[in-house]
């Protein structure tokens, strides 16, 4: 059977949904988690209900897209075989065994503690279950460590020969500390962390903007937003050194996303400028138009006023990558996280004079709507930074040593759109109830009212009696 | 692909015993849930299809969590046999995989849902759980049939045959013989999890025995149909070794009494262990009866490992992890082990 183009485009399509699907919500986890873990420590520490009341509220959310990051992810783990089975075949020597990591170090091990951070509340001991919080940070930390390690790994292949049609590892400690993933995880992470700051920022906004709950959310507020302070620019700062291991390891792909299409200007001089934005001409081997700044991509990707940075031109026209999507993805990425840093700052900034304190903080009416919307900015990013690294990795599915054709499994046309379809239905259902849901839970507000739960003593499996009161919370409903 | 070492080679072997135990408690565990949802279709209060989705609430992504494990081993350890089978497998795979997205969000958010969105929601969760049992069924049967492989030399032999292939008289009938089976399984889970007086353990057990004989049929013909259909089945069981294999029914049929008597004197959790039995003595003579095949005449558990399997990853998980998750999940069933009533459905 032929693979044709189409089909194989379509397959590209169909990964990139489900990953695309999938990617909005271990984020929130792995940062929430962390949040969590934090604030029911607090409360553990210093015995204030404030915590206490804020940790439950949260986790009704952390719940929810905890749902459907399980939902959505078991498709993941099925899907490399699936959608890409001569590349699970060949990587999987190492590729495969770092996925098995994950299963095992991460996803067992958060499994075993996700259930007594849900349900354990006036069962175990209060350490017990602040134990059991830090084991959901851990593991998903972990998690997305194993991923970022597997992905970085496609982009940066070390350690391996490829022999017999499969990569054999022959250095494991070279493959697994790939270029790419020195700073690709760290600038995973810290994008959950940030995610998490602003989503727990925005939800707090809003309910100090309706004026209720004012005293509870300020203090998720203020820390979130004086953490956001110091991890955006840090962010930045990671981005930039990813980008330089991109530029020093893909040429190709850092000429794609920086639209940079002459390694040399016409006159023989060296191209420096940094195009902010522009539109491809017909044939895609320049822009129509664009706007520039001279030196500055010299300066962002070698830190020097005049050095060489390679173009497309340079590069051979079968191993380009496409531009329109990695180049505005990226724009649209650097943009939101500039945003962000300028929200850390004017946060930082208020609270340093005293304006986020309870009495005052419901005064910064701009503040705190604009707090709100940088609860989406996050997702968008993380959206346009995975689009950028796939799309610039582009036409390898392992750079440099396999094409995406050469990956793909052997589907026709009908296939793909089959697959493609039917995840497009199912996935589009999961996304829209959990913002519903979400949504919903938010409107229902932090209850305030449950006694708070103190340390059980519960012997192992011991249940209370079921209880026959028509009005009584079974204890096995997952706590919304 | 036989390059491994003799460490590696009782690794492969090792491995692929954690392969198959993985598989069989996913389906031992989640079978039961696939069964009660299926069960749930002929639940006609709607306080009782909620209750049994609360009944399962506390443990249905923990056995879950089994198939995903299954999935890391096959990667991780045979990944030939991963990037080959699963192409072949991927009709009846997405059908099962889109069932269970939509059990996950009909399980997890019906009691934040709209009464008029709970009665969609119900007839969803009743659907997915037959269509995962059914393609989950069927994948297996399209894997006891073996597929045709590539042979170009320098390559790794991957799966060209295009996506339809699977679809055989023998995988539609294992198709419909996993949804009897796990129907079985969901039955005597919700003899257990209700109180005894409940009206839908009543209807529960009156299926009992209707379901039970329809699942005895169903390995009758499904046995006959592999002497009939796969030599390497009829070699084993009517060759030399016919009286050791024939104790493997008497095995089967003693479990099979002994749940019986269980369910007569309403022991719901001996019953639901007496089958789990059984059907682990089947998976265990289907194991000796396949082997060295991991897929009968298309990989070997030796051809199909991957040459970076070591001794060491093999200790952390098995040593380390393994038991973890198994004393956690015990754990987890004996908290969630409470009789319930339809009144869980409330909220």
């Amino acid at each position: 059977m032929q693979t044709t183009a189409l089909a194989v485009f379509l397959s590209r399509l169909d990964f990139a949904w489900i990953t695309s699907m999938h990617i909005l919500y271990p984020p929130l986890t792995i940062g929430l988690a962390a949040l969590l873990f934090l604030a029911e420590w607090r409360w553990v520490r210093s015995n204030d209900e404030h915590w206490y009341r804020l940790v439950r509220f949260f986790e009704k959310l952390f719940i929810v897209n905890f749902a459907a990051g399980v939902a959505t992810g078991i498709t993941m783990e099925m899907a490399f075989g699936i959608l890409y089975g001569p590349f699970s075949q060949a990587a999987g020597p190492f590729f495969g065994q770092v996925l098995g990591y994950e299963t095992i170090t991460a996803f067992m091990y958060e499994a075993g503690f996700i259930g007594l951070m849900i349900f354990g509340w006036g069962k175990i001991s209060r350490k017990m279950h602040l134990f059991a919080t830090f084991n959901v940070a851990l593991s998903s930390t972990l998690s997305a460590m194993w991923i970022l390690d597997a992905n970085s790994w496609m982009q940066t292949p070390a350690g391996v020969v490829l022999k017999d049609g499969f990569f054999q590892v022959v250095d494991w400690g070279a493959a697994l500390l790939n270029p790419d993933v020195l700073f690709g995880f760290p600038h995973m992470l810290l994008a959950a962390f940030e995610l998490a700051l602003c989503f727990t920022a925005a939800v707090s906004a809003w309910f100090i903007l309706k004026g209720q709950h004012v005293a509870l959310f300020q203090r998720a507020l203020k820390p979130s937003i004086l953490a956001l302070a110091v991890v955006a620019p840090l962010q930045v700062y990671l981005g930039d050194g990813l980008g330089r291991v991109v530029a020093d390891d893909q040429a190709a792909a850092l000429a794609a996303m920086e639209g940079h299409y002459h390694t040399y200007n016409p006159d023989g001089s060296v191209d420096t400028s940094w195009q902010v934005i522009g539109w491809p001409n017909a044939a895609g081997d320049d822009f129509a138009w664009s706007i520039a700044i001279p030196h500055a991509l010299s300066l962002i990707e070698t830190h020097t006023w005049n050095g060489k940075v390679t173009g497309l031109d340079d590069i051979p026209a079968q191993d380009r990558p496409p531009v329109l999507i990695p180049f505005y993805s990226f724009r649209v990425m650097v943009a939101a996280g500039g945003a962000l840093v300028l929200l850390g700052f004017w946060g930082a900034w208020l609270a340093l004079r005293g304006r986020l304190s309870a009495e005052r903080v419901s005064r910064h009416r701009w503040f705190l709507r604009a707090t709100i919307a940088a609860g989406f900015l996050p997702y968008i990013s993380v959206w346009c930074g995975w689009w950028v690294r796939e799309i610039c990795r582009q036409p390898w599915v392992v750079y440099g040593l396999m094409r995406t054709e050469d990956g793909v499994s052997h589907m026709s046309v009908l296939e793909a759109a089959l697959w493609l379809a039917g995840y497009m239905a199912f996935e589009t259902v999961v996304w829209a109830s959990v913002w519903y849901f979400l949504a919903k839970v938010i409107r229902m507000g932090p209850d305030l009212a449950s006694p708070v739960a103190a340390d059980g003593h519960q012997h192992l499996g011991e249940l209370e009696a079921p209880s026959h009161d028509p009005d009584a919370l079974p204890s096995y409903i997952r706590p919304i | 692909m036989n390059g491994l070492t003799q460490i590696q080679s009782i690794v492969t072997f090792a491995w692929w015993i954690a392969l198959d135990f993985s598989v069989l408690l996913y389906v031992l565990l989640d079978g039961a849930d696939l069964g009660a949802g299926i069960f749930s279709l002929f639940v006609r209060s709607e306080h009782e299809r909620g209750a049994i989705m609360s009944a399962m609430a506390g443990t249905w992504d923990a056995n879950e969590t089994w198939l995903i494990v299954a999935g890391g081993v096959l990667f991780g350890t045979f990944p030939f046999v991963y990037g080959s089978a699963f192409p072949y497998l991927m009709v009846p795979l997405a059908l099962a995989l889109w069932g269970m997205i939509t059990r996950a969000v009909a399980l997890e958010f019906r009691h934040l849902a709209e009464a008029r969105w709970q009665r969609f929601s119900d007839i969803a969760f009743g659907v997915s759980s037959l269509t995962t049992a059914f393609f989950g069924g069927m994948a297996v049967g399209a894997v006891l049939q073996g597929f045709p492989l590539t042979n170009t030399p320098g390559t790794v032999p991957t799966y060209v045959g295009g996506a339809w292939r699977f679809i055989s008289p023998f995988s539609l009938w294992t198709g419909v013989a996993a949804v009897v089976a796990v129907t079985l399984s969901g039955v005597l889970f919700i003899r257990a999890r209700f109180e005894k007086a409940e009206p839908i353990r009543q209807q529960a057990a009156a299926w009992t025995n209707s379901i039970f004989y329809l699942a005895l049929a169903a390995v009758v013909i499904t046995l006959a149909a592999s002497v009939e259909l796969f030599p390497w089945a009829a070699q084993k069981w009517l060759g030399p070794d016919a009286a050791l294999w024939a104790l493997v029914p008497l095995a089967v049929v003693f479990a099979a009494v002994q749940m019986r008597r269980a369910v007569a004197h309403d022991r719901d959790l001996a019953a639901i262990l007496w089958l789990n039995l059984g059907v682990a003595i089947m998976a265990a003579a289907m194991m000796a009866t396949v082997y060295p095949w991991l897929i009968p005449g298309t990989w070997t558990i030796y051809s199909g490992a991957s040459p970076a399997v070591s001794l060491f990853t093999f200790t952390l998980t098995m040593g380390g992890f393994f038991p973890i998750m198994l004393m956690y999940n015990s754990y987890q069933l004996w908290v969630f082990r409470a009789r319930v009533s339809a009144l869980a459905a409330y909220h």
